[in-house]
């Protein structure tokens, strides 16, 4: 086991580091303009100051190692656009635990209702519960999450007397949390309905039944432990990556985390906060998916890691 | 006062309130500012600031040494008097005392003196700082020399202390429009022990600033909001009445923001063109329009250096271009009202010169009223005589028609996008698809500057330029030697009409120039200068920026009023009212501040 997440560590490893030194060089190609807010009137004294300020006035190799041996100390560098001045690492620290904190709870939220409503559609296929469900699910899928966001701002406020904006109050995550948990309750319970519906005439579920268990002891004791191996695998990822953020959602609540933050920097060409948001936003999905793996296989014997004739 | 006098004279001044509270246009009891901001700032570091937003924040938390009135004229600031040496080059200005720095908390530092101008001017002169927007400062003797490196003694430097209060610039030419530059950022005092301590992180937070200005900002929160509290400490205190300023982030804003105004949780928001006309049918008692500006101008450029791809035939534009009867023939034909349409109707106001109508004004006369510019009130003659007239040329030339004119835009300006297609649509219509082949291309939405005009990638363009000072010399920049606008000096030397045309624009606006104590000859001959580029049609006067609505609580009259700068972005002088401007307040304000002028 631990031989095996060594080697998955270090091809994570190396795919940041792939992934990053792309990034790096891509972004050494984009145009002199978009470094500047003012380059329309821009002298070439001023222009070639800023660049030698940007450190872009040096070969491309020189930069690339000067990154990775600042990256070795712990030191992403200083924004210089999007707070011009200010270390990445200031900028970050503080919105990281803004996103994980909304997505945590909407992650939460989500499974609270997600899960019993898709045991609760599954339970008896095109009954009350079943059919309310996927009303709900159709309307969560087809209708544009930016429009029900939207109405949900415009009159959950009013309705809960809630502000509209501003955070650092329970009351101002309400909002927020069930928006984005909407789409997340219709995705679980349609996933968990499929798959209790699928499994409903496997021989183990069949053998259960001879044995005189009721549908509900069958759905509690072997569907539902079976179904959380699949589950298990996806829900570290998935929190690991509400630390990407909600774009919409943060923006329409102002909510100061790390939603849109990558397009932001990019479109305003800040560098080094580019090359540290993409190797936060890369160890994160790299890293949950071995999460994911490992637990999947301690909560299921069945699956391992390893084999006698090598890796899974 | 005996007692009967005193509540004889309270209850006249309860009546008097009454009746003006009565008149709508009563001060709000609350003087709190509330507002939506959408882009977060980039810096608080006003000493290398570079756009709008990040310098609002030095307009409003530094004074400067003169400063705006309502109605445009200089007035005394840190400043309390100047002096002029008799060759123009000298300047020397004494400083008022007991004037403080404060920090975040609004506590004492120590006082504003001679010696903080020299600093901050030095700091924002100094490379490795990288300001973008330290052009003002170049006038002063060597700063260029020492932003370039070419001397580090910044003694050399003219700018100095002559004792605490007096503050000295020499200047390495004379310019009369020296006071209006130093309502810049560039020339704003920052306090020199804090530039010293702090360095590169001098304006990275609002700890990291000290203030002399208006307000204090004492909430910087990014992605949050940012609060200004009036400083109470301020040498002209009596003039600030708005006490809070409280903006909150959402990059939403532009469709919140309205929303938010009808619940009564915010006193000010811009109305896009998308929503106007459900305001103005059913909001109209909170809509007013902005304040015409005169500080940014849009014209019409030919590119006579054309580097665009061979599908758009750019030799062929080059002798098209450099034909007269064809340049004036666009300019005829071209109708600016028709296609203005795009950016909304009776939002636009068009001009027909490059400088803007009260952008500069000597003696109560405006600059655009100038003998010279009378002529353009003709016109440029019949379309279809010019347009034959210039076929039979080209022809002759050796050029094909149609003449393909290549004309770029930015895809996401809607209204741009817009006023390409009517534009396409009038000149053809106007001159004949045989004569002319307007071909609309999308530009890039980033980079859209370096990758198109300055790279001489169009053929017609319509361009801007900004005033960076209070003078029509600032109106010639896009023009002169080595401008990345229309190249039209590429055609120096090569012996056509062009080179002709250019070399005598160069001449007139060299005289111009060196005219810097008689303002009125000085108009005079830069108007005959910017009367040449549009007589002959190498650019095309089209409108100040358009008019924009919006629903505030703010008589915009009240605050300061300049034709260039940052003055504009002060909350100074401001006032709350009791309800929202709506357009009858708004023409009522007009004329009672026309009236004050």
């Amino acid at each position: 086991m631990a031989k095996y997440l060594l080697g998955r560590v270090l091809r994570a490893l190396l795919t940041l580091f792939v992934i990053v030194t792309l990034v790096f060089l891509l972004l050494r190609q984009m145009p002199v303009e978009g470094y500047f807010q003012n380059y329309e009137k821009m002298t070439e004294a001023q222009i070639a100051s800023g660049l030698k300020q940007l450190g872009l006035d040096r070969p491309v190799g020189v930069q690339l190692i000067d990154f990775y041996s600042s990256l070795a100390r712990g030191d992403l560098g200083v924004s210089h656009v999007y707070r011009a001045g200010v270390p990445v690492t200031e900028i970050l620290s503080p919105k990281i635990p803004v996103s994980l904190l909304l997505g945590s709870l909407s992650l939460l939220l989500s499974l609270m209702f997600g899960l019993p409503l898709g045991m609760a559609m599954a339970r008896k296929k095109g009954g009350v519960a079943d059919r309310i469900g996927t009303a709900y699910i159709v309307l969560a899928e087809a209708v544009p999450a930016a429009v029900y966001y939207l109405l949900i701002q415009l009159y959950g406020t009013k309705l809960l007397g809630v502000p509209m904006l501003g955070y650092g109050n329970a009351a101002s995550m309400i909002l927020p949390v069930i928006s984005l948990a909407i789409p997340n309750t219709a995705y679980y319970a349609m996933w968990l309905r499929r798959y209790m519906l699928d499994q409903s005439n496997a021989d183990y579920v069949l053998l259960a039944r001879a044995k005189g268990l009721s549908t509900g002891e069958v759905a509690a004791r072997h569907l539902l432990k079976n179904a959380f191996v699949p589950l298990a695998q996806y829900i570290p990822t998935s929190f690991l990556n509400t630390v990407v953020g909600s774009i919409y959602i943060e923006s329409l609540y102002g909510i100061p985390g790390m939603g849109g933050l990558l397009v932001d920097v990019i479109k305003r060409q800040d560098n080094t906060m580019v090359q540290a948001v993409v190797l936060l936003f890369s160890a994160v999905g790299v890293f949950g998916l071995i999460l994911g793996d490992t637990s999947m296989a301690l909560l299921d014997p069945r699956i391992a890691l390893y084999k006698s004739t090598g890796r899974r | 006062m005996n007692l009967f006098k005193k509540i004889i004279a309270a209850l006249a001044a309860a009546a008097l309130a009454a009746v003006l509270a009565g008149c709508g246009g009563g001060e709000a009891e609350n003087q709190v500012l509330r507002t939506l901001y959408s882009s977060e700032l980039t810096t608080l570091n006003y000493l290398t600031a570079a756009n709008q937003a990040d310098q609002a924040v030095g307009a409003n938390c530094i004074d400067t040494l003169v400063e705006y009135d309502s109605h445009g004229n200089i007035q005394p600031s840190l400043a309390m008097s100047w002096k002029t040496s008799a060759d123009g080059l000298t300047w020397t200005f004494e400083l008022r005392k007991g004037v403080g720095w404060y920090n975040s908390k609004g506590v004492f530092i120590d006082d504003v003196t001679a010696n903080d101008f020299v600093a901050a001017a030095k700091y924002a002169l100094t490379p490795k700082y990288a300001s973008q927007s330290n052009n003002p400062l170049y006038v002063i003797k060597n700063a260029e020399k020492y932003y370039k490196g070419e001397t580090s003694d910044f003694s050399e430097v003219g700018v100095k202390a002559i004792n605490k209060y007096t503050l000295e610039y020499t200047l390495s030419a004379p310019v009369p429009y020296f006071l209006s530059s130093l309502t810049y950022v560039c020339y704003m005092p920052a306090y020199g022990p804090l530039l010293d301590e702090l360095g590169e992180r001098f304006g990275t937070s609002n700890d990291t600033l000290y203030y002399c200005g208006a307000y204090i900002l004492s909430e910087y929160l990014p992605q949050q909001k940012q609060v200004y509290v009036k400083n109470t400490q301020n040498w002209d205190s009596a003039s600030i009445f708005i006490e809070r300023v409280e903006k909150t982030y959402n990059s939403e804003a532009a469709s919140i923001a309205p929303e938010m105004v009808l619940r009564g949780e915010l006193d000010y928001a811009d109305i896009s063109a998308d929503i106007l006309p459900d305001w103005q049918q059913n909001h109209a008692d909170y809509l007013s329009p902005g304040r015409e500006k005169c500080d940014y101008s849009y014209f019409f450029c030919f590119n006579f250096d054309p580097q665009f791809e061979d599908e758009y035939e750019p030799e062929n534009w080059s002798l098209a271009v450099n034909n007269l009867n064809f340049r004036l023939s666009i300019a005829s034909a071209l109708d600016r009202e028709y296609i203005s349409a795009a950016y909304g109707s009776g939002l636009v106001r068009l001009q027909t010169t490059v400088t803007p109508a009260g952008f500069a004004v000597n003696d109560g006369e405006d600059y655009t009223n100038q003998t010279a510019f009378r002529a353009l009130a003709d016109g440029f003659g019949d379309t279809v005589t010019l347009r034959d007239a210039a076929r039979a040329e080209l022809t002759a030339a050796g050029a094909t028609f149609p003449i393909k004119m290549m004309v770029v835009y930015r895809p996401d300006d809607t209204s741009w996008v817009g006023e390409c297609t009517l534009l396409e649509q009038q000149l053809e219509n106007a001159l004949g698809k045989d004569f002319i082949d307007v071909c609309l291309v999308s530009g890039p939405t980033e980079n859209f500057l370096s990758k198109v005009r300055r790279s001489g990638n169009y053929a017609f363009m319509r361009c801007n330029w900004g005033a960076d000072y209070a003078d029509p010399e600032t109106y010639t920049d896009p023009f002169t030697e080595g401008n990345t606008y229309n190249f039209s000096y590429k055609q120096l030397g090569k012996n056509n009409a062009t080179d002709q045309l250019v070399s005598s624009y160069l001449a007139a606006v060299e005289a111009a120039k060196s005219v810097t104590s008689d303002t009125a000859r000085r108009y005079e001959l830069f108007a005959k200068a910017e009367c040449m580029l549009i007589e002959n049609a190498v650019v095309i006067p089209y409108m100040v920026t358009p008019v924009e609505y919006r629903a505030t609580r703010i008589n915009v009259f009240d605050t300061a009023f300049a034709p260039c700068g940052i003055s504009i972005l002060r909350y100074k002088d401001l006032r709350m009212q009791e309800s929202f401007i709506d357009a009858a307040a708004f023409e009522r304000n007009r004329a009672s501040w026309e009236a004050g002028a």
